[in-house]
């Protein structure tokens, strides 16, 4: 939780003052953290924190719960991979009576299982699998009525996947990447071009990062002064 | 310990003779004018008997208790820490077991003669009386909502009153208010999302109940009491070294009285301990953003209080996937309980701190397990002493570690609540929910599995553990090898070898984890960091391995070794010397330049009190 994710920089004052205040309870502002939430959607931005305010509200008042908004907050925390982003999400989704004041059928308790499969696909790094699954017909409906709403949700997964190589690899075959990225020949070529990384007879070479550097080391132990106060103090006594 | 609680009961028998007396008085008198009446309408007639059944309760209250309670009263008017402190923490435990340990404490109304009616001492009286119905028996609905109704009262009281109130209770009660206030509100949770077992008077109660016990009105009286006490003030103003003055001033005249800061403190951890319940993890660390985690808080004297502290916000770290801070967190408090254990065994909270203590054991077994540290031996020792077996099949993440998981979490997290009742207002949706709705008869019962919010949070991390199952097998061959191609990896394996190498992406992922640095702002903040001594890097299709090690450690042996003997040679040297030159042992003992007294201070019991009765 590096200090980008508790207090992102694109979050507004006000926002801040909702997700920190003691008015993040007030059910009339619901709206301000549905709108920012669509606003996230629409620019390639992300607060989890102020997303969880969202099923807060949601938890204390079930008659605020729109069940799409519950599903986009959703999609947006599973690129957060491997950060816990989905788990915190769905820890605060307590079990609801069904609800019979909605005008359509609830879409979630069909969804959630399947959001719940792409999330740990990612989390186990099964990107090709992923992509199988994400493609497939069963998934139209999350594809076509919400992930196409959200600008730039498959370059996320990507980035999810980006992570995990930069992380693991020094080298990685252009094939292998390819099939984690979704991407093949000249898309390919273009994204690992525009990450600056360079590609030589299918090989793409990932810039040296503290993940990937290796080092055998021997941890000697080192002593402090404030160790020994007792010590020198008592000395100083004699 | 023992000698305060000697001489303020040392009077026993002349005051239990004086109140005897009083009340057989009462007695006789009442029963006369009740007789004489000739006419007699029938409310009347229902408020004498009650009046009589009152009082011959009141007669059946043993004089000793009836003594106490009249000196309770007179130290909660004098304020009187001290006295209150013995009459809390041992005098009320001494009566519950000799007279009441299976039956209520006379009722407020009943012992109402003894303290004048004093309405405050009655909403302090009962909050002890609902406290010992809910420790010892077993809550009816009416004491769930009316244990609800006194404690607003009280908060009404220390909230709403025309400024701060003059009274004073020991820091030890104003924790337990607030701890008893969110227990209490826990399991009438509990209690209410089980709908099947409700009788029909339960049921129209709870249609009708509205805000009692609901989230909303907890999380009111928890943020008023932090506002009003303006304890994040009090806290920044103190860590930023502002005088007594400068902080008097900052917090203002509520601020100041150590009613309310010792109420706005344990309010943050309630807070803390109320979004965990409810499955809030990083609220729960951010309203703790302020509270500096260190044993040299002035707040660890309530000994409870740390302790839950600690299960807390370790508990959330597990949560947010930081097993590393977890580990950190458990083992600071596990070292420093062991610490204090020694001072307090016989105290009356032990069993509970040892029983949250036994939890954390279990959960540093699982964050063990999840990623390996060897950041202390010792409580990793008793630790697999405790959970040995589970822990063996957790580390091994073979099949069977998901029983060892789901085992230890279940049995060490924290009672998980659901923020809202089922729809008691609506029979109808109510019977829906009670009909066998699921037309599935081995899909799991509504009370114990699908419903209950423990199992949905451990669900979570047992997804977790699965997608990490093959990581300790991957370790353990990696460990022989400093490269090795990944074909031949994936052979040994027995697996395929793209799945492998997802799995050694699962493996670098699990031992890279955010951690809290030191000067970190908050226990949300932290770095990435590295959390494993076994390190390795694919490149294209060979794995290169690198493994830390630590070199041995000498300086802590050395540097307690050396401190133990200054402490010996020291005790040595303000030994008296030997009797035989009388004139000469005086004047010998000066000269070695060690008093006495300032020896006695440092090696004097420290200063905690959980439980301990302390009188000054």
């Amino acid at each position: 939780m590096a200090s980008s994710w508790v207090s992102p920089p694109t979050r507004t004052e006000l926002i801040e003052d909702l997700v920190s205040g003691v008015d993040r309870y007030n059910p009339s502002n619901v709206g301000i953290l549905e709108d920012y939430l669509y606003h996230q959607i629409r620019s390639q931005e992300y607060d989890c924190l102020a997303n969880l305010a969202i099923l807060k509200l949601y938890q204390f008042n079930p008659d605020l719960y729109n069940p799409d908004v519950v599903i986009n907050i959703l999609i947006k925390a599973l690129t957060a991979s491997p950060l816990p982003d989905f788990n915190l999400c769905i820890s605060l989704l307590d079990e609801r009576p069904i609800n019979a004041n909605l005008d359509e059928p609830d879409p979630l308790p069909t969804l959630l299982p399947t959001l719940k499969h792409l999330n740990d696909l990612l989390y186990r790094c099964r990107f090709p699998a992923f992509w199988e699954i994400y493609q497939s017909d069963e998934l139209e409906n999350l594809r076509d009525n919400y992930t196409v709403e959200c600008v730039g949700f498959e370059d996320a997964v990507r980035e999810v996947a980006i992570r995990a190589v930069t992380a693991a690899f020094t080298r990685i075959s252009a094939d292998r990447l390819a099939s984690y990225l979704d991407l093949s020949g000249s898309e390919l070529a273009a994204y690992v071009e525009k990450k600056g990384w360079k590609m030589e007879a299918n090989v793409v070479g990932i810039p040296p990062n503290p993940d990937n550097q290796i080092e055998a080391t021997v941890v000697q132990e080192n002593i402090k002064l404030a160790q020994l106060t007792k010590v020198i103090a008592h000395g100083a006594n004699m | 310990m023992a000698q305060p609680r000697a001489a303020v009961w040392a009077a026993e028998d002349d005051m239990d003779e004086d109140l005897q007396d009083m009340s057989l008085g009462n007695y006789g008198q009442y029963d006369d004018t009740f007789f004489q009446q000739p006419q007699i309408d029938e409310a009347t007639l229902m408020a004498m008997q009650q009046h009589i059944a009152q009082q011959a309760a009141f007669a059946q209250i043993p004089d000793v208790v009836k003594g106490f309670i009249v000196h309770f009263h007179q130290a909660v008017l004098e304020n009187n820490l001290p006295e209150i402190t013995v009459a809390y923490e041992s005098g009320w435990n001494k009566y519950t077991e000799k007279f009441y340990a299976r039956t209520e404490w006379p009722e407020a109304e009943i012992i109402a003669p003894l303290v004048n009616d004093d309405p405050i001492f009655l909403i302090l009286y009962r909050e002890l009386y609902y406290r010992h119905v809910y420790s010892r028996l077993q809550p009816n609905i009416d004491d769930r909502f009316h244990s609800y109704e006194n404690s607003c009262e009280l908060f009404n009281y220390l909230l709403n009153s025309e400024g701060p109130v003059q009274l004073e209770l020991p820091e030890q009660w104003l924790w337990d208010i607030i701890d008893e206030f969110i227990y209490q509100f826990q399991v009438f949770c509990t209690w209410r999302s089980k709908v099947k077992s409700k009788t029909d008077d339960e049921l129209s109660m709870l249609a009708d109940g509205g805000p009692v016990w609901s989230s909303y009105s907890v999380l009111n009286v928890l943020y008023s009491l932090i506002q009003k006490s303006k304890i994040n003030e009090y806290i920044n103003a103190h860590q930023a070294g502002k005088t007594p003055e400068e902080i008097a001033e900052i917090v203002g005249e509520y601020g100041s009285r150590p009613l309310y800061r010792h109420l706005g403190y344990f309010s943050i951890v309630g807070l803390l301990r109320v979004h965990v319940l409810l499955g809030d993890f990083t609220l729960a660390l951010k309203v703790m953003e302020n509270v500096e985690l260190n044993q040299k808080s002035p707040y660890t004297r309530v000994t409870a209080c740390t302790v839950a502290t600690y299960y807390y916000v370790g508990f959330c770290y597990i949560m947010l996937r930081r097993y590393t801070d977890a580990i950190r967190t458990f083992v600071s408090i596990l070292n420093w309980i062991m610490r204090m254990r020694q001072y307090h065994t016989r105290s009356y909270q032990y069993d509970q701190i040892s029983k949250t203590a036994d939890r954390m054991y279990a959960l540093f077994a699982i964050c063990n397990a999840l990623s390996p540290s060897r950041l202390d031996d010792n409580i990793a020792n008793i630790s697999k002493e405790r959970y040995g077996e589970q822990f063996a099949k957790m580390a091994r993440g073979q099949e069977d570690a998901i029983p060892a998981f789901k085992e230890l979490f279940l049995y060490a997290c924290p009672k998980f609540i659901n923020a809202n009742a089922p729809p008691y207002e609506d029979p109808a949706a109510l019977n829906a929910l009670l009909a066998p709705a699921s037309p599935d008869p081995s899909s799991p019962d509504l009370e114990s599995g699908g419903a209950d919010p423990a199992h949905r949070h451990l669900g979570l991390l047992l997804a977790d553990v699965v997608a990490q199952t093959p990581v300790p097998t991957l370790r353990s061959f990696l460990k022989l090898y400093t490269s090795l191609g990944a074909r031949k990896l994936a052979g040994f394996l027995d697996a395929d070898e793209e799945e492998m190498v997802q799995q050694l992406m699962v493996m670098k992922q699990a031992s890279r984890s955010v951690t809290h640095v030191p000067g970190g702002r908050g226990l949300l903040d932290g770095q990435t960091a590295s959390t494993s001594d076994l390190n390795f890097v694919i490149d294209e299709n060979m794995v290169h391995i690198a493994e830390s090690t630590m070199g041995r450690r000498y300086a802590g042996w050395f540097i307690k070794n050396t401190e133990r003997t200054q402490k010996l040679y020291d005790d040595l040297k303000s030994q008296p010397l030997p009797p035989a030159p009388k004139a000469g042992a005086g004047a010998g003992a000066g000269a070695l330049g060690v008093p006495a007294d300032a020896k006695a201070a440092r090696t004097g019991p420290p200063k905690v009190a959980w439980g301990g009765v302390k009188v000054a």
